[in-house]
C-alpha cells in the first residue's frame, strides 16, 4: 500500500489491464502507482472498498488523511464534491466514508485513503505526446491558478540537466521555489529528476498520450505527486 | 559529410534554364537575366523550343540537344509539363533539379496527385529537388543567382533556408541594407523532396557558412529538427524567425498539459533545447546575424554600459533588466581611475554617465577603462557618432546677425564632425579585438550614414538601446548553451 509496495506493479500491466477494459485513462490510484515505478514519489495510499478497511488504512498511513472517491468516468474529482480533506480520527474517516458511497448522483465505485499532504506551494508536471517532436515533458505553477496564469515551460523527452535547470528557470513564479515564509526551498535536484522520469516514461509507453500530476506538492522541499491523471491512447 | 552533398546543386558547373524566355517579364526572362547579371561562374544553356537563341546565347530545344554535361536543371515551365520535363533531365543524367513553378501541393488535391508524380520521379532517378513552389537558390562561392527579384545579395559567411520565398529574399535585400553578408541562400517551397533539414545538414557542413539563419513555419510529423538543430548549433549558431507563433492550444485534449501545450509552445521549448537563437522579427533577425558574425559572444551576463546623456542610460539599464542582464556596480578603483577624466559630478556609476562634451572627449578613454575592466563581459555604447540632429533646424532660424553667426559656427563644427567617423568606432573595434568582448554601439543617427561609418570598422551598431540589449541577450542565452554543452 505504500510507495514501497506500489513500485512492485509493472507498469506495462497496468496500462494493458486498464486498455483492455476500455478506459481511456488510468484511475488516481493507477496513475501513481505507474509513477511510482518509475521513481517518482506519491502520496501513502490505498483503495478500499469498506469502512473498517478505510479506517485501518487511514491508521496505518497516519493521520491526517483525504478520502477520495473514484469510479469510472471520476476524473474531475474537486467539481464533483468527491474529496474530503484533513480527516483526524477514526470517526471522521468513517462518516467521509458513508457519505462518498452513499452518493446517488454519481457512482463511487471505491474510496482512495491518502496521505494528507499540506502546505501552500502547489506546482505542477505534466506529459503531452506532440505530433512534431514526441513526447514533451512540462513543468510549471500547481493548483487551481494552473490554467488561469498558464506559467509553464516545456521540454521535449528525453530531457538533459541543462533542460531540466531551464524549465525551472523558464517560469515567471520561479521564485516559489526559493526558501518561502520559513519553509525550505524545492529539492531541485529531486524536482529534475520528476521532470526527466517523466519524460523517460513517454518514450517508454506509447499508450500513454498525456499526463498531469497537480498538484505536486512539498513536504519539507521534497515534491510529492499529490494528484495524478495518466491518458492513454 | 553530415546528410546529403548538396555541394553540386549549390556550386553546379552548368545549368540548364528550362523555360528561359526571351519576353520581358516571364520567369524564365527574369531568372534568365539575374542568372547572367549576377556573373554566374560556370555554364548557361536556355533551353526553349520556340527560341534560337536569348541574351544572345544559343538556345536548345530540349534538354537532351544540350551536348556538355549539365549538373543542374532549373525549371519555370507550367506545373502540368513537369513531370515530363524531369524524364528528359533523367534521360540526360541530371541529378540537380529546381522546380520554381508554383501550383503544385500548395493549391489543392489536383496539384497534391502533380506534385506526388514529381517525387516519384525525383526518387526512381536519384534525383534531388529544390521546391516545387521555390524562389530560388543563391550561392556566393559560385555567384549564382537562381533567384526570382532581381538581386544581388552582399557576400558574407550567413546562409539561409526560408520555408517562405517572400520573407527569404527580403531577409537577402534587408541584409545587403544593414550589411550583413550572405553565402548560399534557398527557398525551400514546398519542400516535396529536400527540407529545412537537408539544407540545415549542408550548412552545417559548408565550410564557408559560419551562421544559419531560418524562416520557419511549420515541421513534418516526428520530425528529427530538434536533435539536427542540437548538433549543428553546438558550432554554428542557428538564429530563426518562427512564423505561426499564436495558434491556440488543443482543446480537446482531455488533462491540464494538454490543453494547455499550443504549438507555438512547443516550437519555443525545442529552438531553447536546440541552442536556437530564436527572434521576435525580420529586424532582429539581421541585427543578431551581423552580431554572431562580427562579434565574439559574451563571457557572461554583466553589461556596461556607457554614455554621453543620462537618459540613455536609464532606458539601457531597463531594457538590460528586463532581458536578464545584469549591470554591475562599479568597483572603487574603476571610480577612481575615471575620476582623473572626468567632471567632479560625473555618476561614479553604471551606467558610466560622461557629461557631454564637443571638445576633449572622454569617451575613448573611458570606454577603454571599462572594456579592460574584469567586471563585465560585454558593453553598449550610447552616443557614439555625432548626430546631426539639432543644428539642421538652426537653418531656417530668424533672428540677430550675431545669433545666426553663432549657429552657423556651430553647425559648421558638428557638420565638419559629421563628415568624419567618429574616432570612437575605431577604438571600439580594437578593444574588441584586444578583450574579447562585444562592444556594441548605439549611434542615434541615420542607418545610411552609419552604416557608412561603421562597417569599415567591422563593428556592431545600432540606432536604438533596444535593440543592442536583444542582442546581447540572445547572444548570452547562446553561450549559456554552448557552456552547457561543455559540463
Amino acid at each position: 500500500m505504500t510507495a514501497k509496495a506500489t513500485t512492485m506493479a509493472s507498469p506495462e500491466k497496468i496500462i494493458e489491464d486498464a486498455l483492455q477494459k476500455g478506459e481511456k485513462s488510468l484511475s488516481e490510484y493507477d496513475s501513481k502507482r505507474v509513477l511510482a515505478a518509475y521513481g517518482i514519489p506519491v502520496t501513502l495510499e490505498k483503495t478500499v472498498k469498506n469502512k473498517n478497511d478505510a479506517v485501518s488504512a487511514a491508521k496505518e498511513i497516519g493521520y491526517p488523511v483525504a478520502l477520495k472517491g473514484s469510479g469510472e468516468q471520476l476524473s474531475h474529482k474537486t467539481e464533483l464534491d468527491l474529496i474530503d480533506l484533513d480527516l483526524n480520527n477514526d470517526e471522521s474517516v468513517s462518516r467521509s466514508f458513508e457519505r462518498l458511497v452513499n452518493r446517488t448522483d454519481v457512482k463511487v465505485d471505491e474510496v482512495l485513503v491518502q496521505q494528507m499532504v499540506k502546505g501552500t506551494r502547489e506546482l505542477m508536471a505534466g506529459l503531452i505526446r506532440d505530433k512534431h517532436f514526441g513526447p514533451c515533458v512540462m513543468f510549471g505553477l500547481g493548483g487551481i491558478f494552473t490554467e488561469i496564469l498558464q506559467d509553464i515551460s516545456f521540454r521535449a523527452a528525453p530531457l538533459s540537466k541543462w533542460d531540466t535547470i531551464q524549465m525551472m528557470a523558464e517560469i515567471r513564479g520561479k521564485k516559489i521555489m526559493d526558501a518561502f515564509r520559513g519553509k525550505p526551498p524545492v529539492n531541485r535536484e529531486a524536482l529534475a529528476s520528476i521532470l526527466s522520469k517523466i519524460g523517460e516514461i513517454g518514450l517508454v509507453h506509447k499508450q500513454i498520450i498525456e499526463i498531469d500530476i497537480n498538484p505536486l506538492k512539498l513536504i519539507d522541499g521534497n515534491p510529492v505527486a499529490v494528484d495524478a491523471l495518466i491518458v492513454l491512447k | 559529410m553530415h546528410g546529403k552533398d548538396l555541394d553540386l546543386l549549390f556550386n553546379p558547373r552548368s545549368l540548364a534554364m528550362i523555360g528561359a524566355s526571351g519576353t520581358p517579364g516571364k520567369w524564365g526572362y527574369i531568372i534568365l537575366l539575374n542568372i547572367l547579371k549576377g556573373n554566374y561562374k560556370g555554364k548557361v544553356f536556355p533551353v526553349n523550343p520556340k527560341s534560337d537563341a536569348i541574351f544572345g546565347i544559343p538556345c536548345h530545344k530540349t534538354i537532351t540537344d544540350i551536348k556538355d554535361d549539365i549538373d543542374l536543371a532549373v525549371i519555370a515551365t507550367p506545373a502540368s509539363s513537369v513531370p515530363g520535363v524531369i524524364d528528359s533531365c533523367g534521360q540526360k543524367n541530371i541529378k540537380n533539379i529546381i522546380v520554381i513553378t508554383a501550383d503544385f501541393s500548395e493549391s489543392g488535391p489536383a496539384g497534391k496527385q502533380l506534385e506526388k508524380e514529381v517525387v516519384n520521379k525525383i526518387s526512381k532517378y536519384g534525383m534531388r529537388l529544390v521546391g516545387p513552389n521555390t524562389m530560388g537558390i543563391f550561392s556566393a562561392r559560385s555567384s549564382l543567382h537562381i533567384l526570382m527579384p532581381t538581386i544581388i545579395p552582399s557576400h558574407g559567411p550567413v546562409s539561409m533556408f526560408s520555408q517562405s520565398g517572400n520573407v527569404g529574399v527580403q531577409m537577402l535585400a534587408y541584409g545587403k541594407q544593414q550589411n550583413v553578408g550572405f553565402e548560399k541562400f534557398v527557398s525551400s517551397g514546398n519542400e516535396a523532396d529536400l527540407s529545412a533539414i537537408d539544407y540545415l545538414n549542408y550548412f552545417y557542413s559548408d565550410k564557408d557558412t559560419r551562421v544559419i539563419l531560418g524562416y520557419i513555419e511549420g515541421f513534418e510529423e516526428n520530425s528529427t529538427f530538434l536533435q539536427v538543430a542540437k548538433t549543428i548549433s553546438k558550432e554554428k549558431p542557428i538564429i530563426v524567425l518562427k512564423g505561426g507563433r499564436t495558434e491556440a492550444g488543443s482543446k480537446a485534449a482531455a488533462s491540464h498539459t494538454g490543453s494547455m501545450a499550443g504549438s507555438s509552445r512547443i516550437n519555443k521549448a525545442i529552438f531553447r533545447q536546440a541552442g536556437i537563437t530564436e527572434t521576435a522579427s525580420s529586424q532582429e533577425l539581421i541585427d543578431c546575424a551581423k552580431a554572431f558574425v562580427n562579434y565574439p559572444l559574451p563571457k557572461g551576463n554583466r553589461v556596461g554600459i556607457i554614455t554621453r546623456g543620462g537618459g540613455w542610460g536609464v532606458l539601457t539599464s531597463d531594457a538590460c533588466a528586463e532581458n536578464g542582464l545584469e549591470v554591475p556596480p562599479l568597483s572603487a578603483d574603476l571610480i577612481s581611475k575615471m575620476d582623473n577624466l572626468l567632471p567632479k559630478y560625473w555618476s561614479r556609476g553604471n551606467p558610466v554617465d560622461l557629461v557631454a562634451s564637443i571638445m576633449n572627449d572622454p569617451l575613448p578613454a573611458c570606454l577603454e577603462m571599462l572594456a579592460n575592466w574584469d567586471g563585465v563581459d560585454s558593453i553598449i555604447c550610447l552616443g557614439s557618432g555625432f548626430s546631426s540632429f539639432g543644428f539642421e533646424y538652426a537653418k531656417d532660424l530668424e533672428g540677430s546677425k550675431e545669433l545666426l553667426d553663432t549657429l552657423k559656427r556651430i553647425s559648421d563644427l558638428f557638420q565638419m564632425r559629421t563628415q568624419q567617423a567618429d574616432p570612437v568606432f575605431k577604438i571600439i573595434g580594437q578593444l574588441v579585438q584586444s578583450t574579447g568582448k562585444p562592444i556594441v554601439s548605439v549611434a542615434l543617427g541615420s542607418e545610411d550614414m552609419l552604416g557608412k561609418n561603421v562597417d569599415q570598422y567591422g563593428i556592431v551598431s545600432f540606432p536604438t538601446p533596444g535593440r543592442a540589449v536583444r542582442v546581447l541577450k540572445h547572444m548570452n542565452q547562446y553561450r549559456q548553451f554552448i557552456d552547457s554543452q561543455h559540463s
